[in-house]
C-alpha cells in the first residue's frame, strides 16, 4: 500500500472540499480569537484543544456505521432531556441564565447538544414511521421539539430555543408536512404573537425593542448593538488591521470571544475579510446541502438536512444579530466563537453529515 | 431541498448587503463614532489672571483647591453615595444644597463638585478610600481667592459659576468654546469688565479611554494660555483708610488723580464678601444681601443717584460767570430768603441771611439766596448746558459695568415724565442742587477734578495703563471755561476750608490747602415753617451729606467726592473722611 492509497484509506470517509474550507475557517477563527482576547493566548490554546477534541469526534463518527447512529438516536435524545432538567435544577448561572453543567474541570451546555440530538430523534422518529406518515406523526414529532424548546426557553435562552424550534419545524416540513398546514400555522403564530409577547421576560422585550431603534437607549439595551455596528462600520473595506480595532482593544465591544467574535473580525479585516469568510460559510452550507441531496433514505436526508439547517440558522442569526438585523439573543457563531460545547457539537454535526454521505444509505451497511 | 437552497441564498445576500451598507456606505459615520468612543477631549482650564493694586498688592489671587466632583449622569442614587462618602469625609447639608443648586443651574459642566475646599487631612483620607468611589473624581483646580476679603468689593466685583444664561451669551458671542473647561465667569466689577483679559485661553488634552472611561494614554496636549494679570489704579491703603473712615455709615467715595483720571479709591458702603459668590451663592446669603434695606449689592459710586445739594453750586457759579452774570465785584444783600414774583418765598439755610455776598463768598458760605436768583436769571437751558460741560447728566465712561448717567432735568423732561409744566421755583432749587437733578459720586469726582485742572481731559478709569482709555481720552476736548471764571470759583472753594467757610474746621492745622464744597441733600422736604432738627428725625430720613474737594489747592494731586447717606450736614460728616485721605496721600512719606 503506497502513501497515497494510505491517505485515501485514512481519509476515505472525509469529504475534502468540506473539510478543507472548514479548516480555513477554524484557522482564521483562531487568529481572530487571539485579537479578541487582546493577545492573551490562554483562550486560543484551549480553543485549539476544543478543535482537536471536535475533530477527533468528527473522525470517529465519520468512520462508524450509520446504523449505529440510528440505534443510539433515542438514547442521545433522552440523555439530553435529562441533562436539561439537571441544568434547570443544578446548573451554573452565567449572565442571568442557567445554561451550564459542571463536570469538575469541564463545563458544558446541554442546550448546544440539542442541536444534534433533536435532528437525530426527529430523523429516527420519521425513519421508524416511514410508511405511515400523517398528521398524528407530525403532531408527535412536534411534541419531541416542544419539550426541549420549553426547557431551554425557561433557562432562559431565547436565542437557542428559537433556533431549535425553527430547525425542528423545517425537519417536519421536509418530512412531508403539507405546505398549506405550514401557512396556516404561520398565521396562527402571527395571531398569537401578542400573547407570546406578554410571556417574554422584560430583558427579552427590551432586546427586541432596542433592535427597532438601538439608538433610543444608547447606554441600556441598545448598547451592545450600537457598539457592534460601530465596530463593523469603522472597519470599512480593508479593516483596521489585526489587533488594531479600538472597539475591541478598548473594551467597547461586549462578549468579544463569543457572541460578538465576528464583529471583532469585521472591524479588523473589513468588508473584504467579511466577504471571504461569508463565502467560506456559504460554501460549507451548500456543500452540506449538496451532500444531503445525494442521500437515499429518509433518516439520512432528514438528519443531514436538520444538522445543516441547525448550523446555518446559528450562523445567520449570529451575523444578523451583530449587524443589527436581529435582537441580541446570545447565539455563538459556529466554528468561530470561543466555546468547547459549541465547537465540538458543530464538528460532530459535520462528522455525521460526512458519515451519512459516504455511506449514502442505511441499506448499504 | 431546492427551497432551502434558495433560502440560504436569500439570507446570504441579505447579510452581505447589510455588511456592505454598514461597512462601506456608512463607514465614515461609524469611523467617527469609533473615534468618539475612544478619544476624549479633556479641557484644560486656564489660570485666571490676578488683580493687583497700583502698588503690586494682590487683591484677587488664585489658590490651589481640591474638590470631589461627580458627573450627575453616572450617579444612580445620590443619597446612598453621600452616606457612603460621609463615612470618609463629612458632607453636611450645606454641601448637598450647594450641589443641588449648581446641578439646577448647569447642564454644560461635565462635573459638579460635591465637596470643595478639602483640607489636607480630608484629602489624605479620601485618597486612601478612593477605590470605593469610582464615580467620584478628585479635581485639582485653581480657585479664586480674595485675600483682602470685602475690601474694595464694589470695583473688584466677583466671579460666579457659569450659568445657563451666561452660556447662551457666550454662545452668541462665539466664545463658548473657549469656556469649555471653565467653571467660573466674572459677574461684576473688574472681574466682569476685564473678563476677556483675565480668562485666558482654554487648552485641551486628547486622551484615549477604554469603555469604562479609564484614560489609557495622552495623545495630544494643547496647553492653556493663562489670563493676563491686571493692575489697577486703586491704592489699597487709601481704599482701606476710606472704607474705615465711613465706619458703619452708608455712602460712596471716589478719589481720583485729576491729572490723569486714575481712580485712587473707590468706595461704596456697605461692603460684602465677594468670596460668597465663588461656589455659587447660597439662597440664604443671597436673600440676606439682596433684601437688606442697606442695599450692600448696590454700587453707589457709579450706580447711586443723589441730589447733589450745594456741591452743585461751584458749577452753577461757573454757568453764571461764563454767561457774564454775577461777575465780581457784583454783590447781593442776602436777607435770608428769596422771593419769586413777590409771592413764593425760598429760605436760605441760614436764618437771617449772610449779608453782603459776592460769588466767591456765596460759594464759601454756601449762600442759597445768591444761587436762587442766579439760576432764575440764567434759566434751565443755559444752566444745564454748563453742567453737561462738566460731565453731569451723562456717563463718565469709567471702565466698570452698568454706570448710571444721572439726570439734568428740564421742562421737556418733566412734561414727558409727569405731564406737568415746569415752574420757576423748580429752576430756583435746581440752582442749589435740589429738585430733579441727580448725580453719581463718580460724576461729582470727575467734575471736581475738572475744576481743579480745567486744561486736562481725563476719563476716570480703574485699570492702570489702559491703552483703550488713552485713545478715548485723546478724543475729549478739555472744558472751555475762562481762566478768570475758574480762578473766582477756586477762590470760593478754597475759602470753604478757611474761617467763615462751611468746612473751616478741616482746614485747621494742615500744611497744604484744600479746596472744597460741602453739600446737604434733603431726603424729605420740610413743610414751610418746620424746623429741621436732626435729633428728632429717624436716621433713614436724615439728609445726605455730600462733599467734594481737591488738594493741594495750588497744585491739585487728588480730587474726591463723598456721599454719606443720612449723614446730616456735609462738612461735618464727610469732611473728616476727605481729610484723612488727603493727609495720607499728600504726606511726605507717601511720595
Amino acid at each position: 500500500m503506497n502513501i497515497v492509497s494510505l491517505q485515501n484509506y485514512i481519509f476515505k470517509k472525509i469529504d475534502r472540499p468540506l473539510f478543507g474550507s472548514l479548516t480555513l475557517i477554524l484557522i482564521i477563527g483562531l487568529i481572530n480569537l487571539t485579537s479578541a482576547n487582546q493577545q492573551d493566548m490562554t483562550n486560543t490554546m484551549s480553543q485549539i484543544i476544543n478543535i482537536f477534541i471536535g475533530v477527533a469526534f468528527l473522525y470517529f463518527i465519520c468512520n462508524i456505521q450509520t446504523r449505529t447512529i440510528l440505534t443510539f438516536a433515542p438514547w442521545v435524545y433522552l440523555i439530553t432531556i435529562i441533562l436539561l432538567f439537571v441544568v434547570d435544577f443544578f446548573g451554573i448561572k452565567s449572565h442571568g441564565a442557567q445554561r451550564w453543567i459542571s463536570l469538575g474541570i469541564l463545563n458544558f451546555q446541554p442546550s448546544e447538544i440539542l442541536k444534534i440530538s433533536l435532528p437525530l430523534i426527529l430523523a429516527w422518529f420519521y425513519q421508524k414511521n416511514t410508511n405511515k406518515i400523517d398528521y398524528k406523526i407530525h403532531f408527535l414529532a412536534g411534541l419531541l421539539i416542544l419539550i426541549p424548546f420549553y426547557l431551554i426557553l425557561t433557562q432562559p435562552d431565547l436565542g437557542t430555543s428559537i433556533l431549535l424550534l425553527s430547525g425542528g419545524l423545517i425537519i417536519i416540513f421536509l418530512a412531508g408536512l403539507p405546505t398549506k398546514f405550514l401557512i396556516t400555522s404561520f398565521f396562527g403564530i402571527l395571531l398569537s404573537s401578542p400573547f407570546l409577547w406578554n410571556s417574554l421576560l422584560d430583558y427579552q422585550k427590551q432586546r427586541i425593542l432596542s433592535l427597532l431603534d438601538p439608538f433610543s437607549d444608547p447606554y441600556g439595551a441598545g448598547y451592545h448593538s450600537i457598539q457592534s455596528m460601530i465596530a463593523l462600520g469603522s472597519g470599512g473595506i480593508y479593516g483596521r488591521g489585526w489587533l488594531n480595532g479600538t472597539q475591541t482593544s478598548l473594551d467597547f465591544l461586549p462578549e468579544t470571544r463569543t457572541d460578538f467574535i465576528f464583529s471583532v473580525f469585521s472591524e479588523e479585516f473589513g468588508f473584504l475579510g467579511v466577504l471571504a469568510i461569508l463565502s467560506l460559510y456559504i460554501f460549507i452550507f451548500y456543500r452540506c446541502m449538496w451532500m444531503t441531496s445525494k442521500m437515499q433514505d429518509n433518516f439520512s436526508r432528514l438528519l443531514s438536512a436538520g444538522l445543516t439547517i441547525s448550523l446555518f440558522t446559528g450562523f445567520i442569526v449570529n451575523v444578523a444579530m451583530i449587524s443589527g438585523l436581529f435582537p441580541i439573543v446570545g447565539v455563538p457563531l459556529p466554528f468561530f466563537s470561543y466555546g468547547g460545547t459549541s465547537m465540538v457539537v458543530s464538528l460532530i454535526s459535520i462528522g455525521i453529515i460526512m458519515n451519512l454521505y459516504s455511506n449514502k444509505t442505511l441499506i448499504a451497511n | 431541498m431546492k427551497f432551502i437552497g434558495y433560502c440560504f441564498l436569500i439570507f446570504f445576500f441579505l447579510i452581505l448587503f447589510r455588511f456592505f451598507y454598514i461597512q462601506i456606505l456608512q463607514n465614515n459615520y461609524y469611523s467617527t463614532q469609533a473615534y468618539d468612543n475612544s478619544i476624549k477631549v479633556i479641557p484644560i482650564e486656564p489660570a485666571r489672571g490676578l488683580i493687583f493694586d497700583r502698588n503690586n498688592t494682590i487683591i484677587a489671587d488664585n489658590k490651589l483647591n481640591y474638590s470631589l466632583e461627580v458627573i450627575p449622569r453616572e450617579i444612580e442614587n445620590l443619597d446612598i453615595l453621600i452616606n457612603k462618602l460621609n463615612d470618609v469625609i463629612s458632607i453636611d447639608t450645606e454641601d448637598i444644597k450647594k450641589y443641588k443648586r449648581i446641578l439646577n443651574n448647569n447642564e454644560y459642566n461635565q462635573t459638579i463638585p460635591i465637596k470643595s475646599n478639602l483640607t489636607k487631612k480630608e484629602l489624605a483620607e479620601f485618597a486612601i478610600q478612593s477605590y470605593q468611589f469610582p464615580n467620584i473624581k478628585l479635581k485639582e483646580t485653581l480657585k479664586r481667592y480674595y485675600p483682602k476679603g470685602s475690601l474694595g468689593v464694589h470695583f473688584l466685583g466677583y466671579i460666579n459659576r457659569i450659568s445657563k444664561k451666561d452660556l447662551s451669551i457666550l454662545e452668541k458671542e462665539g466664545k463658548k468654546e473657549n469656556y469649555i473647561g471653565t467653571d467660573h465667569i466674572g459677574k461684576a466689577g473688574v472681574e466682569f469688565q476685564y473678563e476677556q483679559e483675565l480668562h485666558g485661553e482654554s487648552g485641551f488634552k486628547q486622551i484615549e479611554v477604554n469603555s469604562i472611561g479609564k484614560p489609557l494614554r495622552t495623545l495630544k496636549t494643547y496647553s492653556a494660555k493663562e489670563g493676563n494679570n491686571i493692575h489697577l489704579t486703586i491704592d489699597l491703603k487709601i481704599q482701606k483708610i476710606a472704607e474705615n473712615a465711613f465706619k458703619n455709615k452708608k455712602g460712596a467715595l471716589i478719589a481720583m488723580d485729576p491729572n490723569n483720571g486714575e481712580i485712587l479709591a473707590y468706595v461704596s458702603m456697605p461692603i460684602y464678601d465677594p468670596g460668597l459668590f465663588i461656589d455659587g451663592i447660597s439662597h440664604k446669603n443671597w436673600n440676606k444681601l439682596n433684601k437688606s434695606p442697606d442695599k450692600p449689592l448696590l454700587d453707589r459710586a457709579i450706580n447711586g443717584l443723589y441730589p447733589p445739594g450745594s456741591t452743585l453750586k461751584p458749577f452753577v457759579a461757573i454757568a453764571g460767570l461764563e454767561n457774564q452774570l454775577r461777575m465780581p465785584p457784583f454783590k447781593i444783600n442776602d436777607p435770608g430768603y428769596f422771593y419769586i414774583n413777590n409771592s413764593r418765598r425760598f429760605k436760605d439755610w441760614k436764618i437771617g441771611g449772610h449779608g453782603e455776598v459776592d460769588i466767591i463768598k456765596a460759594i464759601a458760605v454756601s449762600c442759597d439766596t445768591f444761587f436762587y436768583g442766579l439760576a432764575i436769571e440764567l434759566g434751565i437751558p443755559k444752566l444745564n448746558k454748563a453742567l453737561a460741560n462738566f460731565g453731569f447728566g451723562k456717563k463718565t465712561g469709567i471702565d466698570l459695568p452698568n454706570e448710571k448717567a444721572g439726570l439734568l432735568a428740564d421742562a421737556k423732561w418733566k412734561m414727558k415724565k409727569y405731564n406737568k409744566k415746569w415752574y420757576s421755583g423748580e429752576t430756583a432749587i435746581t440752582g442749589i442742587g435740589q429738585g430733579f437733578t441727580q448725580v453719581t459720586p463718580i460724576q461729582l469726582a470727575l467734575a471736581t477734578s475738572k475744576i481743579a485742572l480745567p486744561n486736562k481731559s481725563v476719563i476716570p478709569h480703574i485699570k492702570l495703563n489702559s491703552q483703550h482709555l488713552k485713545q478715548n481720552t485723546n478724543n475729549i476736548a478739555p472744558i472751555r471755561v475762562s481762566n478768570k471764571t475758574i480762578a473766582w470759583v477756586k477762590e470760593g472753594m478754597e475759602n470753604v476750608t478757611e474761617d467763615g467757610g462751611t468746612a473751616a474746621f478741616i482746614g485747621k492745622n494742615i500744611k497744604y490747602k484744600i479746596a472744597a464744597k460741602t453739600g446737604t441733600a434733603q431726603v424729605f422736604s420740610l413743610k414751610d415753617g418746620e424746623v429741621y432738627d436732626e435729633e428728632k428725625i429717624p436716621e433713614k430720613l436724615r439728609d445726605h451729606a455730600l462733599f467734594i474737594a481737591y488738594a493741594p489747592a495750588e497744585n491739585p494731586k487728588i480730587a474726591l467726592a463723598i456721599v454719606v447717606e443720612n449723614g446730616g450736614h456735609g462738612g461735618s460728616t464727610a469732611g473728616p473722611i476727605a481729610k484723612k485721605i488727603f493727609d495720607y496721600y499728600l504726606s511726605s512719606e507717601y511720595r
